[in-house]
């Protein structure tokens, strides 16, 4: 998995595959989320490939750390296997999702 | 001759009368019996209706789309179940990750201390040294240098039981990480989407279930008119008995007017003997009538009992000598 945060350090893109093997990129991206003080967070899943479990275990979370800031997580625009994989989970009943 | 071809209708009415009642009998009797078989049909698709609507789980019937909703609500808790479990496998890497770098933190001290116990030794050692070169003055010197050189002999002694106790952890760490990390690999993805496949499959099943439910109440309700018709057909059938009976009053009827024809030959014979035998039997205005006939064995009996005289035949053999009832079968002409 690749990541890429944009200008307001609140949006993070992520791409490829998000596995179990990519928690410690996972962490630097919530540590570097929670820092922000700029709303919305959002994490563009657009160019997201497949996620596993563990994957959606970490943007699990991920949701619970910023929900003790009382702030909220967006993920954006989930295409393909993660879009099956949220609407399976019924993720959009724990998240805010952008198409 | 009038008289005989009333009597011959009569006795035509009588035959066909009969013929009628015999064919209805045996009618009725093929309608009751396709009525029953009808019956049964109903019965048969009615069951078939207990079938489309549900499957028999220990006696109980439950209902397709109560079962698909129960592997609904099932497949949706597995799921909601491994979410929380690759969450807490996740949450307790993370924690995992957090007390490694705590012990390694750790370690880090326990090296600094190793450094802090070789420096003490040596400044014993130059404590003592220093301590025996001033000779008597010297010794106090020397006693200090000696404690501080025990002391850092059990500095060491415990930096090492530290360094060991830390490994302990350090294995266990890595054991529990590597345990953990087996069981947050394992890709349920599959099985999360496993859930979807089922329900389509479950959706199709439902829809499959609908179709066949809708088709087996049109069966029964077709099936229920079908009966319906075969119980009136039976009916209908039935009130033949009241045709004969009209048949059998305009029977009567005609013979009353043969008995009166009869008098009044007898009387016109009696009165005016030259008009008994004045006239010969108009057979020409009879052939002309048995013209119109179109059925042989009528036609036949007809010209026996008012050409030739033979006496009118009743027709107690109907059955025998007419149409065959048991065949259903029709003169073609």
């Amino acid at each position: 998995m690749k990541f890429n945060f944009d200008g307001t350090g609140s949006i993070v893109a992520m791409s490829g595959d998000f596995t179990f093997t990519d928690h410690v990129a996972f962490l630097e991206i919530m540590n570097r989320l929670f820092e922000t003080r700029a709303e919305p967070i959002v994490i563009d899943l657009s160019q997201l490939e497949f996620i596993d479990s563990a994957g959606l275990g970490m943007l699990l979370i991920a949701r619970d750390e910023v929900g003790k800031s009382s702030r909220k997580l967006t993920l954006r625009a989930p295409k393909g296997q993660v879009k099956r994989m949220f609407s399976v989970t019924r993720f959009e009943t724990l998240f805010a999702i952008e198409t | 001759m009038q008289q005989r071809v009333i009597e011959t209708l009569a006795a035509e009415i009588m035959r066909t009368s009969d013929f009628v009642e015999t064919e209805a009998d045996s009618l009725s009797e093929r309608f009751q019996r396709l009525a029953v078989n009808a019956q049964q049909q109903t019965a048969r698709v009615d069951s078939l209706t207990g079938l489309a609507m549900g499957i028999d789980v220990e006696g109980e019937i439950i209902r397709i789309d109560q079962v698909a909703r129960l592997f609904e609500t099932t497949l949706g808790e597995v799921v909601s179940k491994i979410l929380l479990l690759s969450k807490d496998s996740m949450a307790m890497v993370y924690a995992l990750d957090t007390l490694d770098a705590s012990v390694q933190n750790v370690g880090k001290c326990n090296a600094g201390i190793d450094g802090i116990n070789g420096t003490l030794n040596m400044l014993a050692l130059n404590a003592r040294i220093e301590g025996e070169r001033a000779g008597k003055a010297g010794a106090a010197f020397r006693v200090v240098a000696n404690e501080v050189y025990e002391l850092s002999k059990s500095t060491q002694g415990l930096a090492a039981t530290m360094k060991s106790e830390l490994k302990a952890m350090t294995d266990g760490i890595l054991t529990s990480y590597d345990k953990l990390k087996r069981v947050a690999t394992v890709d349920l993805s599959d099985n999360i989407l496993a859930k979807e496949r089922l329900e389509i499959v479950l959706r199709a099943l439902v829809q499959r279930n609908n179709g066949l439910e809708t088709v087996v109440a049109e069966a029964v309700r077709e099936s229920e008119a079908i009966s319906s018709d075969v119980e009136g057909m039976i009916t209908g059938i039935q009130f033949q008995d009241r045709t004969k009976q009209r048949l059998e009053h305009v029977v009567d009827t005609l013979q009353v007017i043969c008995k009166a024809l009869e008098e009044t030959r007898s009387s016109t014979a009696t009165q005016v003997p030259e008009l008994a035998t004045a006239s010969a039997p108009d057979t020409e205005w009879v052939k002309h009538l048995l013209s119109r006939y179109t059925m042989s064995d009528m036609r036949e009996r007809f010209v026996a009992q008012i050409l030739d005289g033979q006496p009118v035949d009743w027709g107690e053999e109907t059955t025998a000598k007419g149409a065959p009832s048991s065949s259903g079968s029709m003169e073609l002409f």
